[in-house]
């Protein structure tokens, strides 16, 4: 019975020994202690008058105590009374207790275990008897030794008692070794972080703690989806996430299985579910036709009732107007969708035709790929003429020749051979993305004109937002429009001439007063207006010849596909 | 002979770009539910469970587009659905029946790429999809074996990816779409080459998809080098910020008083989850520890971290057991925690990109967020040029800014 209710206290060896030497640095205190001269032995009075201290203390209470007993009440000399007999009372049962503590009745009643304290009381007296037998030895300081135990400690203890501990110390050994095969995976794991954890306080600790064995969870969860060769869900990386999902959210299980008859469950769950909305739709229908249909005749016997006549079906109750409108929103609604459909018919070819290009387009990181080089041209040697558009391609447009000039050429040129319309309709451009696009915005016309007022406008505002782009050009035709000093000397009306600067040529032709020399020469009109030259050397001939003999040359080779001679 | 005609295709390559706008295309369709996009029933099932009820912008104008196969370059603000727009293009383009690898997914960090792979697993949890995370700082050994076991997407980072290719690991046969997450990341100096390596392994003409709150010019320039005609979803930089992230900053005249000022400010750390943003891994470790010695608990991550490490913080800070959490640009990007309602720029960020995505770690999907900047007083230009430029409004921190979380 009392073996039942006896409470076992669990410690731990190591705590016992670390106990031990704790024992042990208290004595080896004490005895550095002594070596102090306050404490020598010599100088200690062992103070025979302690006891005789106590002793008069208890005669100077006892004394009081009678004194104050004279003094009280004979109430409170009862209440004493009473106690002491309680006392007395408890005494006595704890020594019965204490006596047959096996037997006793009462003995169930009490938190205290007799009976093991009884055993105490003699381990006690045991140890104390060992004690004194140390302290025998306390004495003779030369008798301690030290030895190493299996932990690694180094211990003193006196020579008589190496063997005893040495022994205490193997059986500690054989109990530690056990131990350890079990602790030694959690010791290393949490070493690193038990070490600092003792100086913080317990909340954070056990924090920690939490943490300490989430991550192992977590960890152990890791090991087992690397483990096997499966398939991976959600829920097995979720790992404790805090996460709000929808409110459809089912957690499946991990295990798969499990899942697969989870899921199986949902699906049918789902499908009942659609069916009962669908026959929960049938019921409603069928009641409301229901309802309808009795408050037609409910209706019909009121009308029958007055003496009217029954009521046309519904069908025919519309008038003249709403079948109009009706038919004119129908017809609307056919138009709308006919010019829908066309425009869905464009907005398909267009992306047909943006699908081929695409499909046509090389990237530039794809250069090189199996199945690509085919397609990308190989390296060709240029033509000089080709090699002569690129460079005027890149060319500034600023830099150029006059406009008007070269192009009207060109054209005409091409116009004697005959050739340039066939050229241009065998050589198609190619299409590009911005081509095919629904077209919003047209780039604007380039802005010629004075740069001036340009430069005025910038000020100290800058900003780096991007603004489109209009660039504008200066205007290199205008100083070539001949007007100044000619004009001085011919006989002719301001007003006449200016408007006209076509005219001039011929009219300066037949000026009966030569201009000075110097103007002559240096002067804006072309040369071979005049025939007095001693040698011919106009320009626009000189041009003319040069680009006659590139075309005879152009016949001969046909320039490739990706120049374009389109002119606009 | 024509002196101003050009070639046409020497127009197309030689094409000077930088004075171009970009815009959103014109043909781009708005399709305003779920249910009228035409995707399958699984896949919408999982849509519906993962939380998601209405498309938001992005996700109405590109689901469609990428499940039709064409290229798109999609932007949106932070926090609005765009991992799950091309994880739904995704799902809805895959052929489950076919056990190979059909689309790549690439983002700069290991974490974003854990999580777009849980993204795509949990939309997909009704279509038996498999998606591998094939990222660094991992076992090699597993990862051949997960993907030798058949995986039909693939997120991961470039390293590990080209690595499982050249080994031929990665059988790219099959890959019919590429997405690139965070593009303008992934095109900037640090990682384009390395794309360029992973694209030169994919057959030619692949689809490829990128995504990014910020696509700054010169990276919309260069895109025609590897996509074919793109449908590009687009949006002008001030309208980038978020109405619902409040920012705001504290004047500091020392760099030390942040650091009082951050301690004054932990009661407020932790009424949901904080990030806090220092600009170098140094820094992290030091104010991890003086918070620390300080009684703050706090936790902390960065790139030097071992993977085990950063995974576990990781799991903590989505799990809600740590609440405060010091790092550095690693978290700037993509990472995606529901709780998160403050984000600390403890250093304010090096450019203008980075400041939008570090505050877009808060305010994620319609929630509310606050963005706390802690400036010097040389600080100050700085901040009011990011405001200036994405036209938005940073105040003085008030006093009752808590109240705001």
């Amino acid at each position: 019975m009392n073996e039942s209710t006896s409470k076992k206290i669990l410690f731990n060896k190591s705590s016992l020994l670390s106990l031990k030497a704790e024992l042990l640095k208290k004595q080896e205190e004490v005895n550095e202690k002594k070596q102090l001269p306050q404490h020598k032995v010599e100088n200690f009075k062992p103070a025979p008058s302690k006891p005789t201290v106590e002793t008069q203390n208890n005669e100077t209470s006892k004394k009081s105590f009678k004194e104050n007993l004279k003094a009280v009440d004979t109430d409170d000399l009862e209440a004493n009374r009473k106690v002491k007999s309680a006392l007395e009372k408890k005494a006595e049962l704890y020594e019965h207790l204490k006596d047959g503590a096996g037997d006793s009745q009462l003995a169930g009643r009490f938190l205290v275990d007799f009976k093991s304290k009884k055993e105490q009381e003699k381990e006690i007296q045991e140890d104390h008897d060992l004690n004194e037998s140390e302290q025998n030895y306390q004495d003779d300081e030369n008798e301690w030794i030290d030895f190493t135990d299996c932990l690694g400690r180094t211990r003193k203890c006196h020579k008589s008692d190496l063997d005893l501990y040495m022994k205490r110390d193997h059986d500690l050994m054989k109990v530690l070794s056990k131990d350890q095969d079990n602790k030694n995976e959690n010791e290393e794991s949490s070493t690193s972080t038990t070490a600092p954890k003792t100086e913080k306080p317990l909340l954070v600790q056990k924090t920690n703690d939490y943490l300490q064995s989430l991550r192992e969870k977590w960890e152990q969860k890791e090991q087992e989806l690397l483990a096997k060769d499966k398939d991976i869900h959600y829920q097995d990386l979720l790992f404790d996430e805090a996460r709000i999902h929808g409110v459809g959210y089912y957690s499946f299980s991990t295990d798969e299985t499990e899942r697969r008859k989870q899921m199986e469950e949902l699906m049918k769950q789902r499908q009942e579910t659609l069916r009962a909305q669908q026959e929960a739709e049938q019921v409603r229908k069928k009641r409301d036709a229901l309802l309808a249909a009795r408050v037609a005749a409910a209706r019909a016997r009121q009308r029958a009732r007055a003496g009217l006549p029954p009521e046309e079906p519904k069908e025919n109750e519309k008038d003249f107007t709403t079948c109009l409108l009706e038919f004119l929103t129908q017809q609307k609604n056919e138009a709308d969708a006919k010019a829908k459909e066309e425009e869905k018919k464009i907005r398909e070819e267009n992306e047909k035709e943006r699908q081929k290009l695409r499909e046509a387009y090389v990237r530039e990181w794809d250069l090189g790929k199996e199945g690509v080089e085919d397609k990308v041209k190989k390296f060709r040697e240029m033509t000089q003429e080709e090699y002569v558009e690129q460079q005027r391609s890149k060319r500034i447009d600023e830099f150029a020749p006059p406009q008007t000039s070269s192009s009207s050429k060109s054209l005409n040129t091409f116009d004697e051979k005959g050739r340039s319309v066939s050229s241009e309709k065998n050589t198609p451009a190619p299409r590009t993305w911005s081509d095919v696009r629904p077209k919003a915005k047209t780039p604007p016309p380039p802005d010629i004109g004075d740069l001036s007022a340009l430069n005025e406008q910038k000020g100290l505002y800058f900003t780096s937002s991007k603004k489109p782009t209009t660039v504008k050009y200066k205007n290199f035709v205008q100083p070539q429009e001949p007007v100044p000093i000619e004009n001085e000397l011919s006989d002719e009306d301001d007003s006449v001439q200016k408007p006209k600067p076509q005219k001039r040529k011929s009219e300066v032709e037949h000026a009966e007063i030569a201009p000075p020399p110097t103007y002559d020469y240096y002067g804006p009109t072309p040369k071979h207006s005049r025939p007095k030259k001693p040698f011919e050397s106009d320009i626009r001939e000189a041009y003319a010849q040069g680009a006659k003999s590139l075309e005879s040359k152009g016949n001969e080779r046909q320039l490739s596909k990706q120049y374009d001679f389109t002119f606009d | 002979m024509a002196s101003s005609e050009v070639s046409i295709n020497r127009k197309i390559i030689s094409e000077d770009l930088s004075n171009v706008e970009f815009d959103t295309s014109e043909d781009v369709e708005v399709i305003p539910t779920f249910d009228s996009m035409g995707l399958r029933d699984e896949l919408l099932r999982g849509i519906y469970t993962y939380g998601f009820e209405k498309p938001s912008a992005i996700q109405q104008r590109s689901i469609l587009p990428i499940v039709k196969g064409r290229d798109v370059i999609a932007q949106a603000q932070s926090g609005t659905g765009k991992t799950a727009t091309f994880s739904i293009s995704i799902l809805q383009s895959l052929d489950t029946t076919l056990r190979e690898t059909q689309v790549l997914v690439l983002s700069p960090t290991r974490e974003l790429a854990t999580q777009i792979q849980k993204v795509i697993l949990a939309l997909g949890d009704f279509m038996n999809v498999q998606c591998h995370a094939c990222i660094g700082g991992t076992n090699l050994g597993e990862d051949i074996r997960k993907l030798d076991y058949g995986q039909h997407v693939v997120s991961g980072t470039p390293g590990r990816v080209f690595d499982m290719i050249k080994r031929r690991v990665l059988r790219t046969r099959s890959i019919k779409m590429l997405v690139l997450d965070e593009a303008d990341e992934m095109l900037n100096k640090g990682f384009k080459e390395q794309i360029y390596d992973v694209y030169r392994y994919l057959p030619p003409a692949t689809q490829v998809v990128l995504i990014s709150a910020t696509l700054p010019h010169e990276i919309l320039e260069m895109t025609s080098k590897f996509m074919t005609d793109p449908i590009r979803i687009l949006v002008k930089r001030d309208e980038l910020t978020l109405e619902g992230i409040k920012q705001f900053f504290v004047a500091v005249e020392r760099e030390e008083w942040k650091f009082d000022t951050l301690c004054d400010l932990y009661d407020t750390l932790t009424i949901t989850q904080a990030v806090i943003f220092c600009n170098t891994k140094r820094k992290v470790d030091w104010l991890t520890q003086k918070m620390q010695e300080a009684n703050f608990t706090v936790s902390s991550m960065h790139g030097d971290m071992p993977q085990k490490e950063r995974d576990n913080i990781m799991k903590e800070f989505r799990s809600g057991q740590s609440r405060v959490l010091i790092t550095t640009d690693v978290w700037a990007r993509g990472i995606d925690v529901q709780q998160v309602s403050l984000v600390i720029n403890y250093d304010l960020p090096n450019n203008r990109e980075l400041y939008i995505h570090r505050i877009g770690r808060s305010g994620r999907f319609g929630r509310k967020g606050v963005a706390i900047n802690f400036v010097k007083s040389d600080d100050i230009r700085i901040l009011r040029d990011i405001e200036q430029y994405y036209s938005t409004q940073i105040d003085e921190m008030p006093m009752n800014v808590a109240d705001l979380i």
